[in-house]
């Protein structure tokens, strides 16, 4: 009971709002040539699933952000590390320019990167591989600076030698930032990916926006819209689901 | 900390940007990378200053940041009266909203990017609603948030003295609230700068993302760096300025977690105080003027650029990704009307 309550207010606000959609758009209350009905974006995305249109960008554009969410963690990680424990002094003298880093706007990096690496599948991991580091970096090195004292201090009082004390307490202990910023990445870099692939591509999900566009196809682009907006949201659950999983010792936030 | 390990400090934290502008200035001069690429800073800053000369620095960023505060304050007029109103005093329907307002928050602002571009065309309300679009959601969670952590004792309080509605909103609710909005209000600005830049590359005829893209498509390096490097200085300085309202005006909260390092508290001096109370006024004001000179700097483009643009093109030129290659002179026009009706 408890359950089907919960599921109920899940899910009626989004009912409503697709009802609403619908309704508004059956009654003319919105122009359907912009804003098509739910049941024809919804009839658009099957058919476009069923003839297969939509898989092999679906595909190569999660291959890119999962590519490039790979490759951050595992430039990124390590470094958080290393920032986070070993080189105090190395890191102060990296924070700033760090700071500045991940401020820059990676529109502006996407050309520079296209400059070196011209507009192929190794500028868009790089351009990907870049916002992602940061999130991951950064938590990662605050995570560590911020495991308990005290954990530490008990596991040395048991004789733990380096290596041991590191996946055995600092690694646990500083997994919940790590995740934190492994969802953060993953957020941004989904974000970034269709905004890269709409500039200079010619597959994946961005690009599919860009043609349906040219082609004044306004169900496709709606299509295009949800399947995002669905992938984002799955990628993002299947990361707390894994966060669920790997961290069995948290409180429900 | 004394003085000597205060300035050591200082000095180890600058090293490494030091080291990094060090090395960019090096590396292309002495051939370690291709000059033609990565022009040396001095080249980027030579045509930093001919911008400044010429008047486009200023033109492109004050119409980069009308539209910035335009798409912030039309989220902000949004935003925060509906969180605050859900939050407040309807609590119960805010627990039913919640799973639809963060359906909404994950659509990409760029996949409606194209719809917008039918809709409106490559003007500038295309621009605002994605800004707006995106500002939206950090503004309206922090104030859900803010409103609902305001302490319930307060609040008790207030009803145990049969204060209506508004008056507790006004006078309990807002005031609580504030600082988390203002922190949202932080990350709300940088996201519109994030994707004002985008949104400009996309399709526009002004801007500091338009400086940068046509620079890279006309191969003008120098200018494309001075102009990136521009944004990343002004999005610094705008970061800077909201987390300095941030810490200063709300003396009660915890302060942010930053990067920085911890400055001991001083005495401060008489003027550093004064600036300290007037400052979210002069913020205000500062906002209040790159409306009205971004506004019109915006006209005074657009009837420039109208005359410019009215030459017919051929239907096949103006929208292939042929623009996109490095060396091509196209640009997107704004005849997208003209395109549909005119044949």
């Amino acid at each position: 009971m408890q359950t089907l309550k919960s599921l109920f207010t899940n899910t009626i606000a989004i009912i409503v709002f697709i009802l609403a959609w619908e309704l508004a758009a059956r009654f003319g209350f919105v122009n359907t040539m912009f804003i098509p009905a739910f049941s024809t974006v919804l009839l658009a995305i099957s058919k476009l699933l069923i003839s297969g249109t939509l898989i092999p960008h679906i595909a190569i554009s999660l291959q890119r952000s999962i590519g490039g969410l790979l490759l951050a963690v595992a430039i990124g990680i390590p470094l958080g590390f290393i920032m986070g424990g070993w080189f105090r002094k190395l890191e102060t003298a990296l924070e700033p320019l760090f700071e500045i880093a991940a401020q820059a706007n990676p529109y502006i990096l996407f050309h520079v990167i296209i400059l070196f690496l011209g507009i192929g599948e190794a500028a868009k991991l790089a351009i990907i591989a870049w916002i992602c580091i940061w999130p991951i970096l950064f938590n990662t090195a605050a995570g560590i600076r911020n495991v308990d004292a005290d954990l530490l201090k008990a596991a040395r009082s048991f004789g733990l030698k380096r290596w041991p004390l590191f996946y055995k307490v600092v690694l646990p202990a500083a997994s919940p930032s790590i995740f934190t910023g492994l969802r953060l990445s993953a957020g941004y870099s989904f974000f970034l990916l269709i905004a890269a692939e709409m500039m200079g591509s010619s597959s994946g999900l961005g690009w599919f926006l860009i043609y349906s566009q040219e082609n004044y196809n306004i169900e496709w682009i709606f299509s295009g819209a949800v399947v995002i907006a669905l992938l984002s949201i799955i990628i993002d659950s299947i990361i707390k689901y894994l966060e669920k999983k790997i961290i069995v010792w948290s409180e429900p936030a | 900390m004394n003085l000597l390990t205060a300035t050591s400090n200082t000095a180890l934290r600058g090293s490494g940007l030091f080291l990094f502008l060090l090395l960019w200035e090096i590396a292309p001069r002495l051939g370690w990378a291709d000059a033609q690429f990565i022009p040396p800073l001095s080249a980027v800053i030579a045509a930093g200053y001919k911008l400044w000369a010429q008047g486009l620095l200023y033109s492109q960023l004050i119409v980069s940041l009308w539209r910035a505060a335009l798409g912030l304050l039309v989220a902000l007029l949004i935003a925060v009266p509906t969180g605050a109103i859900l939050a407040g005093w309807f609590p119960r329907v805010l627990t039913y909203l919640d799973p639809l307002f963060r359906l909404l928050s994950n659509v990409n602002p760029f996949s409606l990017a194209p719809v917008f571009m039918l809709f409106f065309g490559i003007g500038e309300a295309m621009k605002l609603m994605i800004i707006s679009l995106v500002a939206v959601w950090p503004i309206l969670f922090h104030t859900i948030t803010g409103i609902r952590t305001v302490d319930p004792l307060l609040i008790k309080t207030a009803r145990s003295m049969n204060v209506s509605n508004f008056v507790l909103m006004r006078d309990i609710l807002l005031p609580g609230a504030l600082p988390t909005i203002v922190t949202g209000i932080r990350i709300s600005v940088q996201m519109a700068v994030f994707m004002l830049v985008a949104a400009e590359m996309l399709g526009a005829k002004a801007g500091l993302g338009w400086l940068v893209h046509s620079s890279a498509m006309l191969s003008q390096l120098p200018r494309m760096y001075a102009g990136g490097a521009f944004i990343i200085l002004v999005g610094i300085f705008i970061n800077k300025v909201i987390l300095h309202i941030e810490k200063t005006s709300f003396f009660w909260k915890e302060s942010v977690e930053i990067f920085d390092a911890v400055s001991p508290i001083n005495k401060k001096g008489k003027w550093s105080m004064l600036f300290d109370e007037y400052y979210v006024s002069l913020v205000v004001l500062l906002f209040a003027f790159i409306i009205a000179f971004g506004g019109h700097e915006v006209n005074r483009l657009n009837k420039e650029r109208f005359i410019e643009t009215t030459s017919p093109r051929s239907n096949h030129e103006k929208h292939t990704m042929k623009q996109h290659l490095p060396g091509c002179t196209e640009k997107k026009d704004d005849d997208t009307l003209n395109y549909i009706i005119g044949d």
